[in-house]
């Protein structure tokens, strides 16, 4: 924005006359402290901010922006610079500020929210609230939402451009097609038989697993779509009821490990999508039927069963109670049948053990083969101690412990001695009877309940009008007049005259996309000025719920009675404790804190193994964090020193901690120390490095910018981008230096380095540190597993991290304790900075001068009535910002 | 079941417009040419990417020059020796892992502009469809290669039978095309309505946003008209025999391959596009090649560990993209166009992968083979990253897209060109 407002200085016409509006006090102000640098000839201008020919015109937009900054810079004693010939007296300055804050008060009003486009979070959630349909997400095509002011839903920042509407129109028709669906055609289809043999058989994984002769042997159990057997070249032509037909025969000889069972086998039949489902839990997977499997060895069974079949799906046969499986709803493999093993085979663990996973990237025929020569060399040691231990290590390929070492050497036995399911052969006759596929059938459910009943006697234009009277008005948002609803009407009258075969169901279909593009869908509020209740009611659902007001919102709206303060408060705390007070959580905290950049960032391996799951982790310790703030209504120096936190076991390395189980759990932590809160969270250390070094400029710069509320702008084009030097040799401190010596950069700098350097002591993923590491060859080397970990050879220690900075105003600060005890004594700082981001994300405009002047005033009541978070956040939906479009 | 824009709507022929990329320029048919070739520029573009690589060893001829020895893997590509060129040591200096790949044919992360669609921008106003994306079954890891220059992802197409439809399309699916979008037009008319209606009431920093939404309809409303012309032009016919099934689970990705080529030589053949790009996938999906079961999932021979067996077991699928490679090239030589050029000869092919090693995921040294377009071929040009001049893979995308009448100097990275080895 500051690049915009600097430049934007050419644009303003250059009207002599405007100085004469100066007051005299004014115009020797300028004269004497600013004239030098800022007036005169075009080409030695500083900054391109001209204040002998700035003018006041307030119907320019650049007007209001060019005097505010003014106001700021002469607030801060930023300007002059320190290397001024001359300085304001302290009065001079106050009677300067007093005359542009009356200006800025009395042109710069609150208010200003350009018409603002639904982003794409906030379109998604009113689809599916106005069709009824949870599942709707927007293709992966859809473009994505420019940020301003740091959040994607202000409204200067969210433009329409031709592909965007185009998009918008083509989801417009399929999402409307899903509930007035064209009439459905059973096509005629005749009853034909397909034979499956074995090999035309696969699973998912399709990892090594070897075939029998004439059969596919099903040895796994694991509960998950990838385990079964699908046909990989029969899918269901059209949809409809066939006859399937299967001969199965159970494998088991003299050398299984598992004693041979006399109950049958029981296998399972399935149906899925082609290409969709691979790895789902099979409780989530059509199931056709179920069959035992007699274990009587040579004799195959044929099993038969009549099921419906959908158009593409492709049929699964699982063998659903062997030996390895997995526990109900997990698709870990249950620890059972591994212990029973690992215990009862010990000739079995010690080769395992002694292979110890064997050469990387084996596979799993190799690593059966390797531990088969092992057991058959008679070099074991079956009395070693170790085999009497319960193993532990679990998950992952087959570098990572017994456990699935034993999975896989069983699956491979399995294979080779049994027991396993042979399915020798599949027939499918059909279709004998056409049907309409899962899609048309959920498609005209829908259309049903969308429609609703339609009463005796009426025609189709009356029809119509029933149903978009009720319509228009939620896609609206607002109540529609006669002459609004009569434009629609007429949509669907001149479809059914030119077109005297189709139905009322294609007039609405034409209808009903139109007003999915129309601006008042895609826009709101259109209205300047203090918002009606209708705009509120949006106002503040999309707020706390990125999306569109519920019944009871509109039902207030409709009695006029929204704008009543008690009633809004009310409101407020009524959406809070909805679920989808989590839209809020989510977004707000993923753009105030950054965590979003989190998919982004790649952590070095060199550092620790990071998977997505800890990633997915970090962000919700950061969300549950913050929820708890909100809804417990803490006070707000909770976000700086909060005494607790939420993690799960796999935190643990992050944080060092030794929280045990996966659910997350809230834990209390030191008050006044260094864990937790903005301060301390790894999400936020991460989102601020780039995953490889950390950089003292953009901690600090974060810093400021999103708690201590002092925004730095960008630095000048020229300056170059410092690269850390790793090799240790120089600190970031002393490349740094370079910030203070000329004065033009440490305007800036004196604010952001020390915060920097305070946060030092987290590493680019957020761990504490006290030396800086410093990588050795051994890293160079292609990674193995044992680089995971912070006391490897892979890192020494490096250089001390010195992480005491001095601030501006003189406070030296020792480390990050010092700077939360630093910002709990100037709470008036974070305070402001987060109301004035709650005021962004609310209204969707940059603040004017007047609103910041709102968001101060809140601020301070908010600490002196030691209110919560929830207090600031009613607050804010009460004040004249909100209200004001 | 996710209602996202899944392939079931192309059957439905509701889906059709996603084929129809969103571009700018994008002429009337009337104006179809059939005078372009005077030149002897090329005339289309063709690539063609694997998104798990080709070892380097093996696709890279150890000889520079033209007298160097085919390597294992393109063996099966000697008939078309002198119809092709050989580059080494060329890449965008981007990103590792596959989330470089996606940056193939744009060089930088993904979100740039990619090089088909600067072309398809350039030459696709002649034909129905200004470019086409193809790949086989569901794309791993969501895997796009094609961006537009609003920096959006474009989709492939997956199944044959939906590639067939867009090309071949029957009357029945055409009024149904003509019916939605005859209805669209009039409802952007009447949006645009209500656009005028709402801007004569606000005020005039609103009417701004407006302008926005009004130039944005306009926009879309054009190229709602150009769709309708295109509708009165007939759709080719082909007595293309495709399978009664689609084959898109990952055991059939090679036979999928083998249709999808056919049908691009048929895209081609018939004018349909003149910008084709095909990902050609893998996932873990173990393989029977010439009556032998590989050992491992495709994904696991690609992350090879330098192990003998499995780098061999690795080119052997690596050999069978090629040969369905050759076939295509087989396709394009025998046929000629109207002024009796082979297609070949007024095609680029850009033959590769944005995937270096696969075993490390290291995208330096990108294996890259140009064939067709009318240029000189034969050699294996090695491209040394510490010559005083160094060139970037988008260098030669450059002197691609000049030979294909692009006005262009700078791209992806790179700001000069390779005309000096493209001639």
């Amino acid at each position: 924005m500051r690049a915009v407002l600097w430049s934007a200085f050419i644009l303003i016409p250059c009207f002599v006359l405007a100085n004469e509006d100066l007051p005299s006090k004014a115009a020797s102000f300028f004269e004497s402290h600013c004239y030098e640098c800022h007036a005169g000839d075009e080409e030695f201008i500083e900054g391109d901010v001209n204040l002998e020919t700035a003018t006041f015109d307030w119907s320019a937009l650049e007007t209001s922006d060019f005097w505010t900054r003014v106001y700021e810079v002469v607030h801060t004693s930023d300007m002059p610079p320190r290397d001024a010939d001359s300085f304001p007296s302290a009065d001079e300055r106050e009677d300067l500020l007093s005359w542009i804050g009356a200006e800025l008060t009395q042109h710069a009003p609150i208010g200003g929210t350009l018409p603002r486009r639904l982003n794409k979070v906030e379109y998604e959630n009113t689809i599916r609230t106005l069709f009824d349909d949870p599942e709707f997400s927007v293709p992966p095509s859809f473009p994505s939402d420019e940020y301003e002011e740091g959040f994607d839903n202000v409204a200067s920042g969210l433009n329409l451009s031709p592909p965007l509407l185009a998009q918008y129109l083509e989801i417009a028709t399929t999402v409307v097609d899903e509930v007035l669906p064209e009439p459905v055609k059973l096509a005629e289809a005749e009853s034909q038989s397909y034979r499956v043999p074995p090999k035309e058989l696969a699973t998912a994984e399709g990892a090594g697993a070897a075939l029998a002769e004439n059969a596919y042997r099903l040895v796994s159990s694991r509960n998950m779509a990838s385990a079964a057997g699908w046909t990989t070249l029969f899918e269901a032509p059209v949809s409809g009821i066939y006859h399937v037909r299967l001969d199965a025969r159970i494998f088991q000889t003299g050398n299984m490990f598992y004693k041979e069972r006399e109950s049958p086998f029981r296998l399972e039949v399935y149906a899925r999508q082609n290409s969709e489902q691979k790895y789902d839990l099979f409780e989530n997977i059509r199931k056709l039927g179920a069959f035992d499997v007699p274990a009587s060895e040579d004799q195959a069974s044929s099993h038969e069963l009549e099921a419906e079949l959908y158009l593409g799906e492709v049929l699964g046969f699982r063998w659903a109670d062997g030996p390895i499986f997995s526990d109900p709803g997990r698709r870990e493999v249950s620890h059972d049948f591994i212990d029973d093993r690992l215990l009862n085979d010990r000739s079995f663990y010690a080769a395992a053990i002694k292979l110890n996973g064997g050469k990387r990237g084996s596979t799993q025929i190799e690593f059966y083969e390797a531990i088969r020569d092992l057991m058959e060399g008679g070099k074991l040691d079956l009395s070693d101690p170790q085999l009497e231990n319960r193993p532990e290590i679990y998950g992952g390929g087959l570098s990572n412990g017994p456990h699935n070492w034993s999975k896989a050497y069983a699956q491979e036995e399995m294979h080779r001695f049994g027991p396993g399911l042979d399915i020798l052969g599949v027939s499918i006759e059909g279709p004998y009877k056409v049907i309409p596929d899962q899609l048309t059938r959920q498609r005209l459910a829908r259309s049903k309940a969308f429609l609703g009943p339609r009463p005796d006697g009426i025609d189709d234009i009356e029809f119509a009008e029933q149903i978009l009277r009720r319509f228009l008005p939620e896609a609206f948002r607002r109540p529609v007049t006669d002459d609004q609803l009569d434009e629609y009407l007429e949509v669907v009258r001149t479809h059914l005259e030119e077109f005297p075969e189709k139905r009322v169901e294609e007039g609405l279909h034409l209808a009903i996309r139109r007003a999915l593009i129309s601006p008042r869908f895609l826009f709101r509020g259109f209205k300047p000025g203090k918002l009606d209740d209708w705009d509120l009611a949006s106002r503040l659902s999309y707020f706390l719920t990125s999306g569109p007001p519920d019944d009871r919102l509109l039902a207030l709206a409709e009695l006029g009675v929204l704008s009543d303060k008690s009633v809004l408060e009310s409101e407020v705390q009524r959406l809070l404790a909805k679920p989808e007070r989590n839209e809020f959580v989510r977004h707000f905290t993923g753009q105030w804190l950054s965590t979003r950049k989190l998919k982004d960032v790649m952590p070095d391996p060199r550092l620790l193994r990071f998977l997505p799951r800890d990633r997915e982790t970090m962000i919700e310790e950061t969300e549950r964090f913050f929820e708890e703030i909100l809804i417990e209504n803490h006070p707000l120096d909770t976000f700086i020193d909060p005494g607790f936190s939420y993690r799960n076991q796999f935190l643990n390395a992050i944080y060092e901690s030794e929280v045990s189980g996966r659910e997350m759990r809230r834990i209390a932590l030191p008050k006044g120390g260094k864990e937790g809160g903005l301060l301390g969270l790894a999400s936020i250390m991460m989102a601020t490095a780039n995953g490889v070094d950390t950089h003292p400029v953009h901690r600090g710069v974060w810093l400021l910018e999103n708690v201590l509320g002092m925004p730095t702008p960008s630095p000048p084009p020229e300056v170059p981008a410092v690269a850390p030097d790793t090799s240790g040799t120089t600190t970031m401190r002393e490349q740094m230096l370079a910030h203070q010596a000329d004065p033009t950069c440490a305007r800036c700098h004196k604010k952001i380095d020390p915060l920097g350097f305070i946060m030092e002591n987290f590493d680019p993923v957020g761990r504490w540190r006290e030396h800086y590491p410093v990588y050795t060859e051994e890293a160079a080397a292609p990674l193995k597993e044992e680089f995971y970990s912070s006391d490897s050879e892979a890192t020494r220690l490096g250089r001390r991290i010195d992480a005491s900075a001095t601030m501006p105003d003189g406070t030296v600060l020792k480390d990050v304790t010092d700077l939360k005890a630093y910002i709990l004594d100037n709470m008036d700082l974070f305070a402001e900075c987060l109301t004035e981001k709650l005021m962004i994300y609310a209204t969707g405009r940059s603040l004017t001068f007047g609103d910041k002047r709102v968001a101060r005033e809140l601020a301070k009541d908010l600490l002196d009535s030691q209110g919560g978070f929830q207090d600031l956040i009613i607050a804010v939906v009460l004040s004249d910002s909100f209200f004001t479009r | 079941m996710k209602h996202r824009m899944n392939r079931r709507r192309f059957l439905n022929g509701l889906g059709f417009s996603l084929a129809l990329p969103m571009l700018e320029s994008f002429k009337t048919p009337i104006a179809l040419a059939a005078s372009a070739s005077a030149s002897g520029q090329a005339k289309r573009l063709v690539c063609i990417g694997t998104y798990l690589g080709f070892h380097q060893a093996h696709f890279f001829p150890r000889q520079t020059g033209k007298s160097y020895k085919l390597p294992y893997v393109l063996e099966s590509l000697d008939q078309f020796r002198n119809q092709f060129s050989i580059f080494s040591g060329l890449d965008h200096r981007g990103r590792n892992g596959h989330e470089g790949w996606k940056a193939w044919m744009s060089g930088y992360a993904s979100g740039s502009v990619s090089m088909d669609q600067l072309v398809a921008a350039h030459v696709g106003g002649r034909t129905r469809y200004a470019s086409l994306q193809v790949t086989c079954g569901s794309p791993p890891d969501d895997a796009r290669v094609s961006y537009t220059k609003e920096g959006l992802a474009l989709p492939m197409v997956g199944r044959p039978s939906v590639l067939y439809q867009i090309l071949f399309r029957s009357d029945s699916d055409k009024s149904r095309i003509e019916y939605v979008l005859k209805g669209n037009a009039s409802v952007l008319d009447g949006v645009l309505e209500e656009a005028k209606s709402i801007q004569r009431q606000v005020s005039k920093r609103d009417q701004r946003k407006l302008d926005e939404y009004l130039t944005s309809l306009r926009e879309v409303e054009k190229r709602l008209q150009k769709q309708e012309a295109w509708l009165e032009i007939p759709y080719p016919k082909s007595d293309y025999e495709l399978p009664q099934f689609d084959p898109i689970s990952p055991e059939q990705a090679l036979e999928c391959e083998t249709i999808m080529y056919d049908l691009m030589a048929l895209a081609l053949t018939t004018d349909s596009t003149r910008v084709l790009t095909f990902m050609v996938p893998g996932w873990s999906q173990v393989f029977e090649i010439e009556g032998k079961r590989l050992s491992t999932g495709y994904h696991g021979l690609s992350h090879h560990g330098n192990e003998a067996k499995k780098i061999a077991e690795y080119n052997l699928v690596g050999r069978e993209h090629v040969k369905r490679f050759g076939r295509f090239l087989e396709k394009l030589t025998a046929y000629r166009d109207a002024h009796g050029q082979s297609l070949l000869d007024s095609t680029i092919i850009v033959y590769g992968s944005g995937m270096g090693d696969s075993n490390t995921h290291d995208n330096s040294n990108l294996p890259t083979l140009v064939a067709g377009g009318g240029l000189q071929h034969g050699h294996h040009w090695a491209h040394d990253g510490a010559s005083a001049n160094p060139r970037l893979l988008g260098d030669l995308y450059i002197s691609l897209m000049q030979r294909l009448g692009l006005d262009i100097g700078r791209f992806a990275g790179a700001t000069n060109n390779l005309n000096e080895w493209i001639s």
